[in-house]
């Protein structure tokens, strides 16, 4: 055998932005999605983050998972396999959801692309064939996994909109969040979607590879006078942390990852309880909400506002200020300080008799300094994930 | 559009012992059989060895007991046959070409596997306990067969759990130097599973059909039409209703629960528990619908292994059979599978979905007509199987033992053959098959076991629930048990 073919010898895939990615990438540093290879950190983090959040910034998402459903049974499907109900999508929406497997517990979330009846799409971060083909029995639909045939792009900041303007991108700033339409960037046709893992605004754009490296490059073209960067991984982490975006594996395990069944959990505990809708007649894991919610929760991931400013990654919550008579009652699964807030914050699980807004907890942060740690005792407020959230995100238009 | 307490979707022989004991109960029972008789694949059954108590008792059948001494003649192509005689399970040799050793050795592991089947058997006939749900009634019967086991003794729990996942093979060529005896024994394991005498599991499968006919070879002590015939006429006593012709479209449910049944003919029958005795993978994928099923639940179903690879083989002679080397009042159960080897090769054609170029054989003589299972011939999703080849082959193995074959019918039931007349998956005798994990409180699988399903008011009777095929109408009566149960 080839020592090519073999999978572990087999270098990362490159995406068709690779060129210009790894033009960028000053320090070397790569992040491994799904089989390629993306950017952690082009140079630095802060001028990347502070890039999305000032200008705009651009992240290679050509990794995430995209399915086509088809179909006349599409819209069946999807309502079978995602907790809340879409019967009234609309064509050129997009609806976020969840899937859950029969215990309720959540599998993973995605945006869904609604084309027309009979044709839709799923962009989700893990993957799903195997999943949604189960689920598509005594269904008439064909799913196929498109995830190589098209090059992703997100595109977030406040000034995104005025960029793509600039670009003459027909009529964009009336296009409503969480909706998706046809458009052309210098005589090449893409798609564009007003979604996003930053709270602000934002657009996703998705093209055939071969386009890729000339819409890359347009994004930049105004870059004399608006400084757009190209972002990575590390600053898209931060970005969605403060807009409290969740991420499966990383703040819940997806139920068919998890090895131990405790560690699952289900759309209630995530605070996507929103998501569900029971009155819907069918979809996996109905009967088990329905219990799940008579049942209460166990615990909930919540945001947290720390105190001081050393983030608190991976601290254990208590429930006490004193330390010696501390009862554990939870764990940490994102924290930073946010530069934008200027505050200490966090997502966390905490019980039950701590996860109302306005609860204290507390968490011992070990924060390393110099080849040692200090440990700081540090009291949290339960506040909504949601901490970074601009009304610029929904506005329409987008920019006058 | 007319009303029943209890619909039963199937006239098999577990759906008639359901509607016989629920009409027994005062309920309005509705049987619903797709073809012209009822009884379902007991038709195909050469032999019924028993009635279990629990079925005499509460149905009051009293099928006649043909009370023969049965013989066993495994056939061996020098004509060097062996010849056994079981008289009400005592078993001893008539005619071998093995030696005292091994004819001392053949018996005694029969003898030691009669008495692992009986612990197995004594929680075979009972709701099997559900694990981790609490219920102080489960666990009290999972209690119970741990110690059942623990009573066999040091000696021999050792021995049975040792055995449990072996191969037959392994533990055959161990004590065993006999070619003929071997391949007896083998043939008894693997008939009508997807094992060979080298996979692992077949001893398990030999206890398991031990412990239903109470007796390592399974004859015909009992008639089968007889039996089923009494169950018929048990269901007409009670006025249970039994629609023939008439083949189920649908199961109608609303907000997870059952709300009757739709026939092919668009006619509408309602009730609030319906039976089905139509294997788990035609019930919940098609009778009920994988669209209102959890994917998990649809995953189960799908990977439940029910491919059969038994066909039955029918031939008519022109004049009465004589087998070679035997006597004619020596008659019972003959088989062809003359040693492990080729068994073993037979099986592996079953492995990439091809019927054995040399199968084994085991059938039955009434004067001239012959009746035979085939195997391995597997269920053929996607094409058809050439009967007249396996035909030519069977009695081209026939003809070493019968001269003057002159034939005056043939006929060949493969699986799937069987799969479209009685709505069977896979063709499958046993629904599915009968492998550890399988079996008992994972029968059919998780989260449809103990006769339950997902859905409030339906359950399973058929051979796809614990404890499996082989005529034992226990399914019907434990699902039966399970609904009178439920509705108190």
């Amino acid at each position: 055998m080839n020592s090519s073919e073999i999978s572990y010898k087999k270098p990362l895939l490159e995406t068709p932005f690779h060129k210009r990615t790894s033009e960028n990438c000053y320090s070397n540093n790569w992040y491994r999605w799904a089989g390629y290879k993306v950017v952690n950190e082009y140079s630095s983090i802060e001028l990347e983050y502070t890039a999305v959040r000032n200008t705009a910034g651009v992240f290679d998402i050509t990794p995430m998972h995209k399915y086509d459903i088809k179909g006349e049974d599409a819209k069946k499907f999807i309502n079978k396999l995602i907790t809340k109900d879409i019967s009234n999508i609309q064509s050129n929406q997009v609806a976020y959801g969840i899937w859950c497997n029969e215990d309720g517990m959540v599998i993973d979330d995605g945006t869904i692309f609604c084309f027309n009846e009979n044709h839709f799409r799923i962009f989700c971060a893990e993957r799903n064939l195997n999943w949604f083909s189960d689920t598509a029995t005594g269904f008439k639909v064909i799913i196929e996994d498109i995830s190589t045939s098209i090059a992703a792009l997100a595109f977030q900041g406040p000034l995104s909109c005025k960029i793509l303007n600039l670009l003459k991108v027909n009529n964009i700033e009336n296009l409503k969040p969480f909706h998706f339409d046809n458009y052309n960037i210098e005589n090449h046709n893409v798609t564009i979607s007003r979604t996003g893992f930053s709270g602000d605004l934002g657009y996703e754009i998705w093209c055939d590879p071969s386009q890729a490296i000339d819409v890359w490059d347009s994004l930049f073209k105004f870059n004399r006078d608006y400084k757009v960067l190209a972002a990575g991984m590390n600053a898209l982490e931060m970005v969605r942390i403060e807009a409290g975006f969740i991420q499966p594996n990383v703040d819940f395990m997806s139920a068919e990852q998890a090895l131990r069944p405790n560690r699952m959990r289900n759309p209630y505990e995530l605070g996507l309880g929103w998501l569900v809708n029971l009155e819907k007649k069918y979809f996996t894991g109905k009967q088990a909400l329905i219990r799940h919610k008579e049942k209460g929760l166990e615990k909930k991931l919540v945001g947290l506002d720390v105190e001081g400013d050393k983030p608190a990654v991976g601290s254990v919550l208590y429930d006490n200020s004193k330390k010696n008579q501390a009862k554990e009652i939870g764990i940490v699964t994102a924290a930073m300080w946010s530069p934008v807030l200027k505050s200490n914050i966090a997502i966390g699980f905490v019980n039950k008799e701590h996860y109302k807004l306005g609860s204290n907890v507390y968490a011992e942060i070990y924060h390393p300094e110099e080849l040692d740690y200090r440990k700081i005792w540090a009291e949290c407020k339960v506040v909504k994930r949601q901490f970074f959230n601009n009304p610029r995100r929904n506005a329409v238009p987008a920019f006058k | 559009m007319k009303k029943f307490d209890i619909i039963i979707i199937g006239g098999g022989h577990n759906g008639l012992v359901a509607a016989s004991y629920l009409s027994k109960k005062n309920k309005k029972v509705l049987v619903i059989e797709k073809n012209e008789n009822v009884g379902g694949l007991a038709e195909y059954a050469n032999n019924l060895n028993c009635i279990s108590p629990i079925i005499t008792k509460e149905l009051n059948i009293n099928a006649a007991n043909t009370n023969n001494t049965n013989h066993i003649i495994s056939l061996e192509d020098h004509q060097n046959h062996t010849v056994l005689e079981d008289n009400n399970g005592k078993l001893s040799f008539i005619k071998t070409n093995a030696d005292e050793h091994d004819q001392k050795n053949f018996l005694s592991i029969i003898n030691n596997y009669k008495i692992f089947s009986k612990t197995l058997g004594s929680f075979m006939f009972k709701k099997p306990p559900r694990v981790k749900s609490g219920n102080k009634a489960d666990i009290l019967q999972l209690i119970s067969m741990g110690w059942k086991v623990r009573k066999l003794g040091k000696k021999n729990m050792r021995e049975l759990l040792r055995v449990i996942g072996l191969n037959i093979a392994d533990d055959l060529e161990d004590n065993l130097s006999n070619n003929n005896l071997m391949g007896l024994l083998s043939h008894e394991a693997v008939l009508g599973t997807n094992l060979g005498p080298r996979s692992p599991g077949s001893i398990l499968t030999l206890l398991y059909k031990q412990a239903i006919n109470n007796n390592v070879f399974n004859f015909k002590n009992i008639e089968v039409a007889d039996y089923i015939n009494q169950l018929e006429e048990s269901c007409n006593k009670n006025s249970v209703e039994i629609i023939k012709s008439t083949e189920v479209k649908k199961i109608l449910t609303q907000d997870n629960s059952v709300t009757g049944v739709q026939l092919n003919n668009e006619e509408i029958f309602e009730s609030t528990c319906v039976i089905s005795n139509s294997d788990p993978k035609t019930t919940y994928l098609n009778l009920l619908g994988a669209e209102i099923l959890d994917t998990d639940f649809i995953r189960r179903t799908k990977n439940f292994r029910s491919k059969g690879n038994v066909a039955k083989l029918e031939l008519v002679f022109e004049n009465d059979i004589n087998i070679n080397g035997v006597a004619n009042n020596m008659y019972g159960k003959f088989i062809y599978a003359p040693n492990i080897k080729y068994i073993e090769h037979a099986f592996n054609a079953n492995k990439y979905n091809k019927y054995s170029e040399n199968p084994c054989l085991e059938f039955y003589v009434n004067k001239n007509i012959l009746s035979a299972n085939v195997y391995y011939v597997p269920y053929l999703a996607n094409s058809n199987h050439q009967e007249n080849e396996i035909i030519k082959k069977c009695i081209s193995i026939l003809s070493k033992f019968i001269t003057d074959m002159k034939i005056s019918k043939e006929k060949l039931i493969t699986p799937n053959a069987m799969e479209v007349k009685y709505n069977v998956a896979g063709g499958h005798w046993h629904h599915g098959d009968l492998e550890i994990d399988q079996l008992l409180m994972m029968r059919p699988f998780y989260g449809s076991a103990q006769y339950s399903t997902p859905i409030n008011g339906l359950y399973l009777c058929s051979a796809g629930t614990h404890p499996g095929g082989g005529l034992t109408g226990i399914n019907g009566i434990n699902a039966a048990k399970k609904v009178i149960g439920d509705l108190k």
